[in-house]
């Protein structure tokens, strides 16, 4: 009797302990590993990219997380610097065992990540970094981008809106001297003489990456004779630094400004009204929340206005929508599994906070949607922002066969 | 290139120039007196334009919040340093040199990550005040009173600098310790009290140029490491020790960088490094120093 | 520099100082089969930056010429090896053994004009110098790749592992850590410690003090060049901030650390400062605070670095010992 007991407590502490173990390897949580700035000049976008990507763990985890596994981010800060974010993208795997990689702003951090997420067969999906590179000459199948690309972002989207509003014949730009400001300034051009054949870019200024003393350049700019000035790859607080220099020496009143950057409103957070702003400069946009009639994308706007205490940029935007396209793949490919998550991806049409985006098979890149207009305050914002938008859309992308020939001409 | 255009490509040269003048003076003055080149000298900069930017946001209510701020920030830097000086630098002036440059690189670091811990890692930003917005355009340019605002503070801290040093008792002394430490110290003069003023006077300076330099830019970390730079490239110019050779490595590093985008913008960044090289071989002690 | 010349740590040992180290290389050989893949990466990491640390040492602390710019030259051997394999495919061994010869040639340009001035004046030098070799390499984009960097360098597989590049670049560093000691013992170790003792007395004995100088700036630059080579067949990877003047500060403090008059040191230091970093660092935001608090310390009460404090509590007990073996005779 007494053997009888002892061995179906036994028994019963087994199955528990099994019960427990299942439990748990159930409930073991999907981790993303989440790189980007968080400290240093670009460490706003990492802060917002943080705060979007949190906000929706929390509404996927609150119903259920993902196959019934909770998701946990972990940060881990790139500080702009390709050598630190490819060591944190290793720890990020090798010790904390993560099953997907995201963020980045830097795009030379984030073509680092690419080419280790490449040999580590691990999904990466850049949330900020821009480089068109990424998914089209240097394209691998383990990438995903839920967010617009440089070639919109800096160029087409600029060059379209221009060409649509005010056909200026005489540009003069300014960018900073690294890759991304070269390469933004190429798609620009590629794109506006392509629509304003007469149109030409008198003289291209470079200052080194990260300037916050524009005088000279400014000087240059009022003094060179063009109708209008081109901003290639300048932003954050050195955009900011440019924008004050060029407001006090009158440029915005001389001529016409593009500054793509400028719709996105992590610069101007800290300007108050009367300030310094791109006055009535041509910028593109990429979440003009006020603009968008989407309930999802109201109440985003709420709960992150809650949690940050400021209103929310296209980074925080881009990675909440990267989580839920992770989690439409993985429930689509029912389990997480990289390979069927890709092939779940490809040509997946996803319910994003901008409405209804489809990733293209290609290059796994999502047909995300910028808007253009004028910089101007108005009301209810207390932040210089893109008043009345027009929305460009597929056509600010390269076309596959321009990719074709980008990829073979490697 | 038309005659305006080339003066107001030199006056916007210049402007940002005397702001580097200030610290470069301090950096100056502290190795011509202690033979310490303070690595640190562009941290106490920052340090000097986030104070501003607190002390800005402290009096926000009341008109005038710049003018307090610029009250304040460089006295607060200054005791900073005064502090870090009796602390920690003067138990190495006896030491090699290695330690010092250690030393000062030890501060970069805990000053840098303490105005992490402050003020966070987001830029800020201040408005120009009240009095000195706008422009002004004389001859066809347009010119922002604020810049011209900081060429003439730097002109008159220049002067008054001189003065200081070549008519008044305190300068005086200030020479007396740097050109004979032991003699002047048997005299009677309190050489330690000397050593802790002079470089509260230098970080003072910082805190200056970094309490002025906010309204045309913006406050933001790692601004330190690319200003010290400039500024060794300013002292080796005019001299380490010179406070005149400052003011005029200041003129020229501002006429170097605001020429060199117009002229040669590839090389542009390295034009300045390869003056210094050049002056360290031909005349390492520069345009106004004295051969050691 | 006036430095004592102090005995190193391993002499005091005399026989049991070849057992000692001979322990030591076996354990190195050992470790990667007990250890897990992220503690060999850091071993990996701390070799080759205490390689680094020891060709920085030469010139510091043996030499007496504080330096501010290896950064420039360790760069300059890395990009070597990376552009010589992603670029013009060359085989594997030429591309790593034109990494110092690169760097000595980059090495021998750049001393020659700095070893003509003094003390701080060397010191901005070699700083202007590695800022430039630094500005080279982020702005020719067209064939360093700039400010991305050039990833995924083509290893080939008999060192790509982990494991098998630990050996690799074990064997290496080992090598050129012994024939840094063979000199430093050598003659011209000798006269270049006299030198740093009292230029004007050596130059009275006709020891042509610049050119030692030079040559021994050269050596250096060869052995950084080394260590710029090892870490990216490591990483895979090369990026313009290898050659930044903040590399050079790490340097510079690993040296200090571990102890500039000893010839351990810079491995001492390396090890403690790799370790420190990548565990502190983790735990906080504030890393360069504590990193600078240390430094602080070091620098006002442990100037000997963490070697040259071994060194005096260990002849305080040896002197204790001796002393009450001979019955009190001093």
């Amino acid at each position: 009797m007494k053997k009888r007991f002892v061995s179906s407590v036994l028994a019963l502490i087994a199955v528990l302990c099994l019960g427990v173990t299942v439990h748990a390897a159930e409930k073991k949580p999907i981790v993303i590993g989440h790189i980007h700035s968080m400290s240093g000049a670009l460490s706003m976008y990492g802060i917002s990219s943080e705060a979007g990507g949190s906000i929706a763990i929390e509404e996927i985890n609150a119903a259920g997380g993902i196959l019934g596994r909770p998701l946990k981010m972990i940060t881990r800060d790139d500080k702009a610097n390709p050598e630190v974010g490819l060591r944190e993208a290793k720890d990020l795997v090798i010790s904390e065992n993560a099953d997907f990689l995201t963020g980045t702003v830097s795009s030379a951090v984030g073509m680092a990540v690419s080419s280790f997420a490449k040999k580590e067969k691990i999904i990466f999906m850049p949330s900020n970094a821009q480089s068109s590179r990424m998914t089209e000459d240097e394209f691998h199948p383990y990438i995903f981008r839920i967010a617009t690309n440089s070639v919109v972002y800096w160029g087409y989207a600029p060059a379209i809106a221009l060409a649509n509003t005010k056909k200026v014949k005489k540009i003069i730009s300014l960018g900073w001297e690294y890759e991304t400001g070269k390469t933004a300034l190429k798609q620009f051009k590629e794109k506006y003489l392509e629509m304003v054949p007469d149109a030409q870019i008198i003289d291209e200024l470079w200052a080194p990456l990260g300037t916050t003393d524009y005088t000279a350049y400014i000087n240059k700019i009022k003094n060179s004779g063009a109708d209008a000035f081109y901003l290639a790859a300048v932003y954050g607080g050195g955009e900011l630094a440019f924008t004050k220099q060029a407001d006090s020496f009158g440029l915005y009143d001389q001529m016409l400004a593009i500054q793509p950057c400028a719709g996105d409103i992590e610069s101007w957070y800290t300007v108050t009204k009367g300030g310094p702003f791109p006055k009535a400069a041509l910028a593109t946009t990429r979440y003009p929340f006020w603009a968008i009639d989407n309930p999802r994308s109201k109440v985003f706007v709420e709960k992150y206005k809650n949690k940050v205490g400021q209103y929310p940029s296209y980074g925080a935007m881009n990675h909440y929508n990267t989580i839920y396209a992770l989690k439409a793949g993985i429930e689509k490919a029912g389990a997480v599994d990289t390979e069927k998550i890709i092939k779940a991806l490809e040509g997946l049409t996803l319910d994003t906070l901008i409405g209804k985006v489809q990733i293209r098979a290609y290059d796994h890149q999502a047909m995300m949607p910028t808007w253009y207009g004028t910089m101007d305050y108005a009301e209810g914002l207390p932040f210089p922002h893109v008043v009345k938008v027009t929305p460009i859309g597929e056509e600010g992308y390269h076309t596959i066969e321009q990719i074709k020939k980008l990829r073979e001409s490697k | 290139m038309t005659f305006v255009s080339f003066f107001s490509q030199f006056i916007s040269g210049i402007s940002v120039g005397l702001v580097l003048f200030l610290i470069a003076a301090g950096l100056s003055l502290i190795f011509g007196t202690m033979r310490v080149l303070n690595l640190a000298h562009g941290t106490f900069f920052m340090v000097g334009s986030f104070l501003c930017f607190a002390f800005s946001s402290l009096f926000a209510n009341s008109s005038g919040s710049f003018w307090w701020a610029l009250l304040f920030a460089p006295i607060g830097v200054a005791l900073i340093g005064g502090i870090l000086e009796v602390l920690l630098l003067r138990r190495i002036y006896n030491q090699d040199m290695l330690y010092q440059y250690i030393l000062t690189f030890a501060l970069i670091l805990i000053l840098g990550d303490g105005l992490k811990y402050f003020f966070g890692v987001s830029f800020k930003t201040i408005e120009v005040p009240w009095p000195l917005g706008g422009s002004v355009s004389f001859w066809g340019m347009s010119f922002p009173i604020y810049n011209l605002f900081l060429i003439v503070c730097g002109i008159a801290i220049f002067i008054f600098m001189l003065a200081l040093m070549r008519y008044t008792k305190l300068g005086r002394i200030v020479r007396a310790v740097t050109l004979n430490r032991d003699m002047a110290n048997a005299l009677g003069i309190n050489v330690p009290l000397v050593y802790t003023g002079v470089f509260m006077l230098g970080c003072y300076l910082a805190g200056l140029a970094g309490a002025l330099m906010p309204p045309m830019s913006v406050v933001a970390l790692g601004a330190d490491m690319h200003v010290i730079i400039e500024c060794f490239i300013i002292v080796v110019i005019g001299g380490l020790g010179s406070l005149s050779g400052a003011f005029i490595g200041a003129v020229i590093l501002g006429f170097l960088n605001s020429f060199g985008i117009l002229v040669m913008p590839k090389l542009a960044v390295a034009f300045p490094f390869m003056l210094m090289i050049f002056i360290l071989i031909v005349r390492p002690h520069g345009l106004m120093g004295k051969p050691e | 520099m006036r430095g004592k010349v102090k005995k190193d740590f391993l002499t005091y040992l005399s026989r049991a100082d070849l057992w000692l180290v001979l322990a030591g290389i076996a354990t190195l050989l050992v470790l990667p089969s007990v250890l897990s893949k992220s503690w060999v990466s850091l071993l990996i990491e701390m070799m080759i930056m205490a390689l680094a640390g020891c060709s920085l040492n030469l010139i510091v602390g043996y030499g007496g010429m504080v330096s501010f710019g290896p950064a420039g030259l360790y760069g300059a051997g890395a990009y070597t090896t990376a552009i010589l394999l992603s670029r013009y495919g060359l085989p594997f061994p030429l591309a790593v053994l034109a990494a110092p010869i690169m760097a000595g040639l980059v090495g021998a340009v750049v001393g020659w004009f700095c070893v003509r001035r003094n003390a701080v004046y060397f010191a901005l030098l070699t700083l202007a110098f590695s800022q430039i070799i630094w500005t080279v390499i982020f702005q020719w984009y067209d064939f360093t790749n700039g400010d991305n960097g050039i990833i995924g360098v083509p290893i080939p597989d008999y060192v790509s592992s982990i494991t098998r590049s630990y050996y690799f670049i074990v064997v290496i560093t080992l090598f050129c850590i012994f024939l840094m000691w063979r000199m430093v013992n050598s003659p011209f170790g000798i006269t270049i410690q006299s030198i740093r003792e009292n230029p004007l007395r050596s130059e009275f004995i006709s020891v042509a003090v610049r050119r030692y100088q030079l040559s021994l700036f050269v050596v250096s630059s060869v052995f950084l060049g080394v260590s710029g080579a090892l870490y990216c067949v490591f990483a895979g990877s090369v990026f313009p901030d290898y050659a930044h003047w903040a590399k050079s500060t790490d340097m510079l403090i690993v040296c200090l650390l571990g102890g500039l008059h000893s010839f351990a040191g810079p491995i001492v230091g390396s090890i403690v400062y790799i370790f420190l970093s990548k565990t502190i660092a983790k735990g906080t935001t504030y890393w360069m605070f504590y990193l600078g608090m240390i430094i602080a310390f070091l620098v006002l009460f442990m100037r000997g670095g963490i070697v040259g404090f071994a060194n005096e509590k260990l002849a305080w007990i040896l002197n204790r010992r001796n002393g009450a073996r001979r019955g009190g005779e001093r």
